[in-house]
């Protein structure tokens, strides 16, 4: 880079003498370069040259000191520019101008016209927000607003914004919480830097356990514990064990008792033994003790805990504002992260699909068995042409395993991994989650009842893991086929591939997206407060309709827009530097 | 590769045991041991769920599922939605009364949200391309408002700019009487929405598509033709300019064609009004103004006008309105039109005589001849049509008529959704223009290419294939986007199915047809994305 620019340094032009008239300036080239180039040119220039003229004149009568300033303080550049450059006599400044701002006659006509309109919208925005505004929260009753802004209603309405319906006496475990994280992650930044991670190596390890405990700290936090086990998980059907076993009862009475005790134990342990068989991880029996006995030691704690009554219970229905938001941001992400990468394994997995020789045999009979017992009694009944054809519906079985076969070559966790990706990403979020609040009491079964929240939540995922899907595939696309082709060669299976060769280097890439879907969460979480939640904005329109503050809905909208464009703002930032210290650009 | 590794056949000296597990662990046994178990979990799982589903249903929403007949079966699950549906749409699209069906109401709400998505889709792409335009610009100024317009659109939700768009800006527009007019146009900008001049297709407009078609065709001929030559002969011929000048003459000829043959329009008059031609109206007007020349009537008082003015009965929103009123200021009369809300008290009232006129298509007029009492004292007057003609949003009252007017919420939704999404889009055209690597651009110019060759032989179709994809998922996000119309009570598709469950109580069946229509959305738009991604496929290596 240095020896292009001293190059180009060298071939400029002798400079000519200041003060005197440039010898190198010709009219009929700058008209040419300006104006008459070419007739497209022309057209833009005067159509540009009409509408500044117009704009121009509109304001210099609707706000002339405004307008006549701008129009002033760029007409003393141009000309400062123009003399800079006919005489040879720029200075910094007037060079600056002439490359940024006034470089040809249309940029010199688009500088005016931003000026203007810029200047219209800051000078009325200014207004609105500071000149005619209060900031008093006694002052914004109804009948003692100014016509600018009341932004006492923000301080007025602190609680209510930071966490909605949230019992009062309960801020201390939201603000622990924050605490708690915040150390977290200070601790976390010392931990990594390089001396104290060269000294003292067991730091950052004890720092990675406690981040993983972080969740579970915080939802006894934010949720406390019940003292007896809720009814939901007692009336759990045992005896069909795993088949009646429902995921959404287990995590909407997240409690530890002995089934989830019993099942987490053996899920934990038949994951080691598949990882271990395929060579991913060693056999290590601290590894497995040491698992063994956290189920019981984390059940006794957490019943230890609740009798304890430190963290009574809270309705998740009543989180709001803020924290909602911010609830919903951290947990949809971290439950759809690895059901995201799930899925995109999924979807570009080759394993060896279900030959056609099964497919078709079974695919054919129960056509037929179905078109034999189910359609007559269907076509009997039928009303109209409508259902008649519905009668026939054993076909889309012959149907879909044509498709099946042909599109997949009869490859199922990629035909479900695909379908599932696309139907998700087909429908709006909004359809999503509503779909949830009314689905949930259909699916669940006797006896459960899921908070709104939980239902929210769990369509959010749904969502949220589909495009975390296509974001894991975008990194894995991004590795070279030679990584791929490598670890076939170096006899790896798919597990040790992934594992060893393609995920760190995957997840690396992925930074960035996945700062991005953060924010995404973060942003789109705003959609709940339409299906009735209290988020922020959820939060905002219940204040607006309240009497002492009705109707300041500007505020607290443009509030509520700088606030996420500034969480926004700094988690991109953050993810910026995080790139850089362990991302590709460092590599 | 891997399969083809850990397929490999076993090595013979082992045990028999050893062997049987080779078998068992190849690969492909696995993989379709683990496939059938997929299957049966997932068919396990949705029976479990399903299971619930029919024990909840059959108790909770038994009665979701009556037939019109009071017997209970799921085949009657859509039944109810041939009943009325007694709700009131803020902004129909086609004729809608609450007592049309749910399936009408829905319709209604589907083609709203076609409406604002496909507008909203057209202004993003011209906005984000000028915005990542402007991004690029040398300009300081005018790329630093594009990259706070892009940063302040990409970080913060859509709900929230939608909201206060609605409520802060377009809600905050002066009102109707004192609508803003940006520079005297034809255009009112209020709070209740926006109106602005707009061609009404006339009855003979099909005549003179066809030309269009024609035209079209005539020109893709030329081009081709013409382009061959070009290749035969290596003689450069200009094929654009003789293609465009055919398709200009072809258009021509069928908007002469189409209006000379077109007799659709007319008006109804009383035979003592005197009118028996068109071309009678002018002097009738001008005895009644008491004036020997048109131009006169500029020096006369608004109540003389009044009086002298032709007075029009006609069905609100016809484009009879435009066709005979664009006549009448053209010849310089003076007018004054009643509209109506029912063609039949149009009708009415002009059979009462507070109209000198009725205008309307012709076949309109011969039904409306019969409903009056005495037929026999009317008569029908032919009145001439062009295939198009411009309709004016103007003052009148307390109200802006004609044109073509959004409400405040279309107008606030589609606002919204084209700045949210061209800020995305500016993003990505920036991206792609960025992506064509300045040495193409030297190797063009090295060649000798003009800049206009440079962009559209070397730049455009390179950025474009970087464009393109992206592009595409940004039109599917925002038609889905669409659904946001709920937050400004834009009556589109979602906002109507809520109101729909609201009045049925059956929410399920309802959100079945909603996803369903947006999933072919989307599965239109992927189909287009893989069409156009197999068409400019990038080979790896």
């Amino acid at each position: 880079m240095a020896t292009l620019t001293s190059s180009t340094r060298a071939i400029e032009p002798p400079r000519e003498k200041r003060g005197t008239f440039s010898k190198s300036f010709n009219w009929t080239y700058f008209l040419q370069d300006n104006i008459t180039g070419s007739r497209g040119l022309t057209i833009w220039v005067a159509l540009l040259t009409v509408i500044t003229l117009a704009v121009t004149v509109s304001q210099l009568g609707s706000a002339p000191r405004r307008a006549g300033i701008i129009v002033a303080v760029w007409a003393i550049a141009v000309v400062a520019t123009i003399l800079g450059e006919l005489f040879t006599l720029h200075n910094p400044i007037t060079r600056w101008l002439k490359e940024n701002m006034f470089n040809s006659v249309s940029n010199t006509l688009i500088t005016l016209l931003l000026a203007l309109v810029v200047g219209q919208v800051m000078t009325q925005l200014w207004n609105w927000g500071y000149v005619n505004a209060t900031f008093d929260p006694a002052l914004t009753a109804p009948d003692v607003r100014s016509s600018g802004a009341s932004w006492g209603v923000i301080w007025g309405a602190r609680k209510l914004l930071l966490t909605g319906p949230l019992e009062p006496e309960y801020t201390w475990r939201v603000i622990l919480t924050l605490v708690l994280l915040l150390a977290l992650w200070a601790f976390t930044y010392i931990a990594t830097r390089r001396a104290i991670k060269a000294s003292v190596p067991v730091f950052s390890k004890i720092m990675n356990g406690l981040w993983l405990l972080a969740p579970i700290a915080s939802y006894i936090f934010l949720a406390g514990l019940q003292k007896e086990l809720p009814a939901a998980t007692k009336t759990i059907d045992f005896g069909l064990f795993w088949i009646r076993f429902n995921p959404v009862v287990a995590i909407a009475g997240l409690t530890i008792n002995m089934f989830t005790l019993v099942a987490g134990l053996l899920i934990v342990l038949a994951t080691m033994a598949v990882l271990w068989f395929f060579r991913v991880i060693q056999l290590n029996p601290t590894a497995i003790v040491m698992w063994v006995l956290a189920w019981p030691v984390a059940y006794v704690l957490w019943r230890v805990i609740a009798q304890t009554g430190w963290f009574p219970s809270i309705d998740v229905d009543h989180w709001g504002g803020l924290l909602l938001t911010m609830i919903f941001a951290f947990f949809v992400n971290i439950i759809s992260f690895p059901i995201g990468i799930l899925l995109a394994l999924g979807r570009r997995a080759d394993v060896y699909g279900i030959p056609s020789w099964i497919v078709w045999p079974v695919a054919i009979l129960s056509t037929g068995y179905l078109l034999m017992t189910s359609t007559p009694e269907l076509w009997e009944t039928s009303r109209n042409g409508i259902e008649k054809t519905l009668a026939l519906w054993p076909v889309l079985i012959i149907i879909s395993a044509y498709f099946f076969m042909r599109s997949f070559n009869g490859n199922v966790v990629k035909a479900f991994s695909i379908l599932s990706i696309e139907i998700i990403r087909g429908v709006p979020l909004i359809t999503l989650l509503f779909m949830a609040i009314i689905m949930a009491p259909f699916f669940t079964s006797e006896g459960v009842e899921l908070d709104k929240f939980w239902a929210v939540i769990v369509g959010f995922s749904i969502f949220s893991s589909a495009y975390m899907a296509e974001l894991v595939r975008g990194g894995l696309q991004a590795i070279p086929k030679g990584q791929y082709e490598a670890s076939d060669s170096l006899g790896l299976n798919t597990l040790q591939k992934y594992r060893f060769i393609i995920l760190p280097q995957a997840l690396r890439i992925l930074i960035p997206p996945l700062a991005g879907a953060v924010i995404g969460t973060f942003k789109s979480s705003s959609l709940v407060a339409l299906v009735g939640l209290l988020d922020l904005v959820g939060v905002v329109r219940g204040i607006i309709a309240n009497p002492d503050w009705l109707g300041l809905r500007s505020e607290l909208y443009a509030f509520m827009f700088v606030l996420y464009f500034v969480v926004s703002s700094v988690v991109s930032a953050y993810s910026r530097r995080l790139e850089e210290r362990v991302g590709l650009g460092s590599r | 590769m891997a399969q083809t590794l850990a397929s490999a056949p076993p090595p013979m000296n082992k045990g028999f045991f050893s062997r049987i597990s080779s078998y068992i662990f190849d690969i492909r046994f696995l993989g379709v041991i683990v496939q059938i178990a997929f299957i049966a979990i997932v068919i396990l799982g949705v029976r479990t769920l399903g299971g619930n589903f029919a024990q909840n249903a059959g108790k909770l929403g038994r009665a979701q599922f009556i037939c019109r007949d009071g017997s209970f079966s799921y085949r009657c699950a859509y039944d109810f939605m041939d009943g009325n549906a007694g709700f009131d749409i803020s902004d129909p699209p086609l004729e809608y009364k609450t007592t049309d069906s749910f399936w009408w109401a829905l319709w209604n709400g589907i083609i709203n949200t076609f409406r604002v998505g496909i507008l909203a889709l057209i202004a993003t792409t011209i906005l984000g391309t000028l915005a990542g335009i402007a991004r690029l610009s040398d300009n300081w100024l005018l790329s630093k408002v594009a990259l706070v317009y892009v940063e302040i659109t990409r970080n913060t939700p859509v709900l929230v700019q939608l909201l206060l768009l609605y409520f802060s800006v377009v809600l905050a527009l002066p009102d109707i009487r004192e609508a803003i007019q940006p520079f005297g146009l034809p255009i009112f900008l209020s709070n209740r929405g926006l109106s602005i001049p707009w061609p009404e297709f006339m009855s003979s407009a099909p005549i003179w598509l066809a030309f269009l078609i024609l035209g079209i065709l005539q020109f893709q001929l030329t081009w081709f033709f013409m382009g061959r030559r070009e290749q035969e002969t290596g003689k450069p011929s200009n094929r654009f300019r003789w293609a465009l000048a055919g398709f200009l003459v072809i258009a021509a000829v069928g908007w002469i064609i189409s209006s000379a043959t077109a007799d659709n329009e007319g008006i109804l008059v009383a035979r003592s009004s005197r009118i028996g031609e068109f071309e009678d109206i002018k002097s009738v007007i001008m005895t009644r103004g008491g004036v020997n020349h048109v131009s006169e009537f500029a020096h006369k008082s608004d109540e003389e006008l009044e009086q002298a003015a032709l007075k029009i009965c006609v069905l609100r929103d016809s484009p009879s309105e435009p066709n005979l009123t664009n006549k009448l200021r053209r010849l310089g009369l003076p007018y004054e039109v009643n509209r109506a809300s029912s063609m039949s008290r149009a009708i009415s009232s002009f059979a009462e005589g507070n109209c000198d006129v009725l205008a309307a298509p012709k076949s309109a007029l011969n039904s409306a001849l019969a409903m009056l009492e005495s037929p026999a004292s009317n008569l029908i007057v032919s009145v001439k049509e062009a295939p198009l003609t411009w309709t004016v949003p103007s003052f009148e009252g307390f109200n802006v008529v004609g044109g073509w007017s959004m409400t405040g919420e279309f107008f606030a939704l589609f606002l919204g959704l084209t700045i949210f999404y061209g800020g995305g889009l500016a993003e990505v055209v920036r991206a792609g223009i960025l992506s064509v690597s300045k040495g193409q651009t030297e190797a063009a110019r090295a060649l000798g290419l003009l800049e206009g060759q440079r962009l559209q032989l070397i730049v455009l179709p390179q950025a474009l294939k970087v464009i393109i994809p992206p592009l595409i998922s940004t039109y599917l996000s925002l038609m889905k986007d669409t659904s946001l119309g709920v937050a400004v009570a834009f009556p589109e598709m979602y906002l109507i199915s809520q109101t729909l469950m609201n009045q049925s109580g059956r929410a399920l069946q309802i959100m079945i047809i909603i996803m369903l229509v947006y999933l072919v959305i989307s599965i239109f738009f992927s189909v287009v994305l893989n069409w156009y991604n197999q068409r400019v496929v990038l080979v790896e290596r």
